[in-house]
């Protein structure tokens, strides 16, 4: 009787450690399918920022059996009703994917106690309730700048950007860098098509045929909608010695539409990469942290097209190597004023 | 003065120059439609969705036929049904001239985008080889002034339509009936002007040249349809109006002003001037501000402005 009492209690006390096992290990995704809904401010087919975003999260509809709503064109005014909505329709999760909702989304999580994701604003990070995401873009960015380096024949390289906001500030200084450490003697061109011009495809194509008139040769255009202005002027126009003007994009991948082969990369942002450790954390019970997008996770990579000579090709990959060991330290400047100095102190 | 030497240096005056007139191209053609609705009385604040839509319906043309012409027509024809609505709601149901214009121009960001959604997708077409200018012999090989002789067609035709829309306004029945219905419409009504049918016909007109413009963004400049992709140059139409005072002779002044303004934006930039950015990024905006305070402060605007009509 001793004995079975012994048996049982130790049975017991078995099958108790295996559930509270169970308990402490995530159920499997499909036990409990999350809905999650990603707030984008511009369409989500523009093969950028919004693009990416949205498609980030669709990438892993299957594999974590998520229900999925993209809210597209919400602008960048008052999403807070947007986000109340979501919250009031259940979500589990609500990507605010731009900067420009980093202060609202945390105040709707707040009010309806509903987790959210914002950009660039990791003082907003709330255990449990809100998490940050940046993009170590500068990275890529500055293996672009080796890229365009490499490839110019006049020494002359341009930056195209629709907004400076700190995302494109980050890529701006990485892609400085870049090209310096290759040929501190290039000369460095830099516009801004406007405060918010990220649709502005028109002004996006002026701005760049001017750089081409002034000698550029290798474009670097951040713009979302407006790079599709960028990447017609260097489609449209010859460089000064007659010859292509290279294009290299960001974000998102554009070679579908490239018929005039002037693609050299793109410093592509894969979200899906920080989504999925946003939807593990969840499961995980450790929501609310902040998530980075490197070289390092394959969140960032430099996409390349077309034709790049072996030269270019080695440099990259020593550039990739040094960067990855920390050989190579690339700055993280997300501010206008700051990035603005260290262009002119760089290239005097 | 290195920086003077930049600006003047052949290649960069010309892209200057160039862009300049291609910037003003959908502004002047815009402007013109509407110094002709406000002529008549009506203020019409959907102008730039006039323009999106045009700019949207001629790229769906442009891209199922690949030829520019039927999508320039596509556009024009936007413009003209969405002039026939926006009549609808102003003249026909009496409705506030500024909500409905802000209705509609909201209407067709929302439109313009869901329907780039539904029919594309996450794909981005773009329509191949159909946007190339028009040299004119000889002039387009003229030194620093080459690029003002090889524009696209459209520009030509809008330059061609402000000494046009000048002899209509002014030195015709039609003009004449318009400028009545904006200044009395009762006193032109008692002398047999039909008020709706005039002012109609401005907005079919507006339709035509905002639908032409919009279709120049998305088929002539570009060869793709973005988002929002107006950006504004509908308002700045409406505000070049004024500062020509409803006279189209002089709208080319104010849309060749914004258009080297928003060139000296990138031209600026390019020089690198120790100026801050931003100042150089508003100048347009100041300078349309500051010529409207100057020359627009003492503006007559027509009797009837903005004011429904009703015939009793």
């Amino acid at each position: 009787m001793k004995k079975m009492l012994i048996v049982t209690a130790v049975a017991l006390l078995a099958f108790g450690m295996l559930f509270q096992t169970a308990i402490a290990v995530p159920p499997h995704p499909g036990a409990r399918p999350l809905k999650v809904a990603v707030v984008v401010p511009a369409s989500a087919t523009d093969q950028g920022w919004n693009q990416m975003g949205a498609d980030g999260v669709r990438v892993l509809q299957d594999k974590w059996h998520l229900t999925v709503e993209v809210a597209e064109n919400q602008g960048y005014g008052d999403i807070k009703p947007v986000l109340r909505d979501l919250a009031r329709k259940g979500f589990d999760l609500i990507i605010a994917h731009a900067s420009g909702y980093q202060t609202m989304a945390p105040e709707v999580s707040a009010e309806r106690d509903v987790r959210v994701s914002i950009v660039e604003n990791p003082d907003a990070i709330k255990r449990g309730l809100v998490s940050n995401y940046e993009g170590e873009a500068q990275k890529g960015a500055y293996l672009a700048g080796v890229l365009a380096a490499k490839m110019t024949r006049r020494n002359v390289v341009g930056v195209v950007t629709s907004a400076e906001v700190p995302d494109w500030n980050r890529m701006t200084v990485g892609f400085m860098e870049g090209v310096h450490s290759v040929n501190p003697k290039i000369k460095l061109l830099y516009n801004v098509i406007g405060e918010a011009a990220y649709e502005d495809a028109a002004g996006g194509k002026r701005n760049t045929e001017a750089q081409i008139a002034a000698g550029a040769d290798v474009i670097f255009g951040m713009g979302d909608g407006a790079s599709f202005g960028i990447m017609k002027a260097c489609e449209e126009n010859k460089a000064r010695d007659g010859g292509k003007v290279w294009f290299i994009d960001v974000i998102g991948d554009k070679s579908g539409i490239d018929s005039k082969k002037i693609l050299l990369g793109s410093v592509l942002w894969r979200f899906d990469v920080i989504y999925e450790m946003m939807l593990i954390d969840i499961y995980a019970g450790r929501f609310g942290g902040d998530y980075r997008q490197t070289l390092e996770n394959g969140g960032i990579e430099l996409a390349l097209y077309n034709e790049i000579p072996q030269d270019a090709m080695n440099a990259l990959k020593q550039a990739r190597e040094g960067i990855v060991s920390g050989r190579i330290n690339v700055s993280n400047m997300p501010g206008t004023k700051e990035m603005r100095d260290y262009k002119k102190r760089l290239f005097r | 003065m290195w920086f003077l030497r930049m600006l003047f240096s052949e290649p960069f005056f010309v892209v200057l120059l160039g862009g300049t007139l291609t910037a003003s191209t959908p502004i002047i053609l815009a402007a013109i439609g509407e110094n002709f609705v406000e002529s008549g009385g009506v203020l019409n604040l959907g102008l730039e969705g006039m323009m999106l839509l045009g700019a949207f319906c001629s790229f769906i043309a442009a891209l199922l036929t690949e030829n520019i012409y039927i999508g320039l027509l596509a556009g024009m024809g936007a413009g003209v049904i969405l002039g026939i609505f926006f009549g609808f709601l102003v003249i026909h149901l009496r409705i506030n001239q500024i909500v409905a214009g802000l209705g509609v121009e909201i209407f067709v960001i929302g439109l313009t985008s869901l329907l780039h959604r539904v029919l594309f997708g996450s794909e981005f077409p773009v329509v191949a080889d159909i946007t190339a200018k028009t040299p004119i012999p000889f002039l387009s090989t003229v030194p620093y002034i080459n690029s003002i002789f090889n524009q696209h067609v459209v520009t030509y035709i809008s330059w061609a339509l402000l000494p046009i829309a000048w002899w209509v306004l002014y030195k015709t029945n039609f003009g004449l009936n318009v400028r009545a219905v904006g200044e009395n419409p009762v006193a032109a009504d008692a002398h047999g002007v039909n008020v709706y049918r005039t002012r109609y016909m401005t907005l079919i007109f507006e339709g035509v040249l905002a639908g032409l413009g919009g279709a120049f963004l998305s088929i002539c400049d570009l060869a793709f349809f973005v988002f929002h992709m107006t950006q504004g140059r509908g308002f700045i139409a409406i505000a070049i109006v004024m500062l020509a005072k409803w006279n189209p002779s002089k709208l080319f002044y104010g849309a060749f002003l914004f258009g080297v303004c928003h060139s000296l934006t990138f031209g600026l930039q390019i020089l690198g001037l120790d100026v801050p950015r931003e100042f150089i990024l508003m100048l347009p905006y100041v300078a349309v501000i500051l010529l409207l305070c100057i020359l627009a402060r003492n503006t007559k605007l027509p009797g009837a402005f903005c004011l429904p009509y009703e015939r009793e």
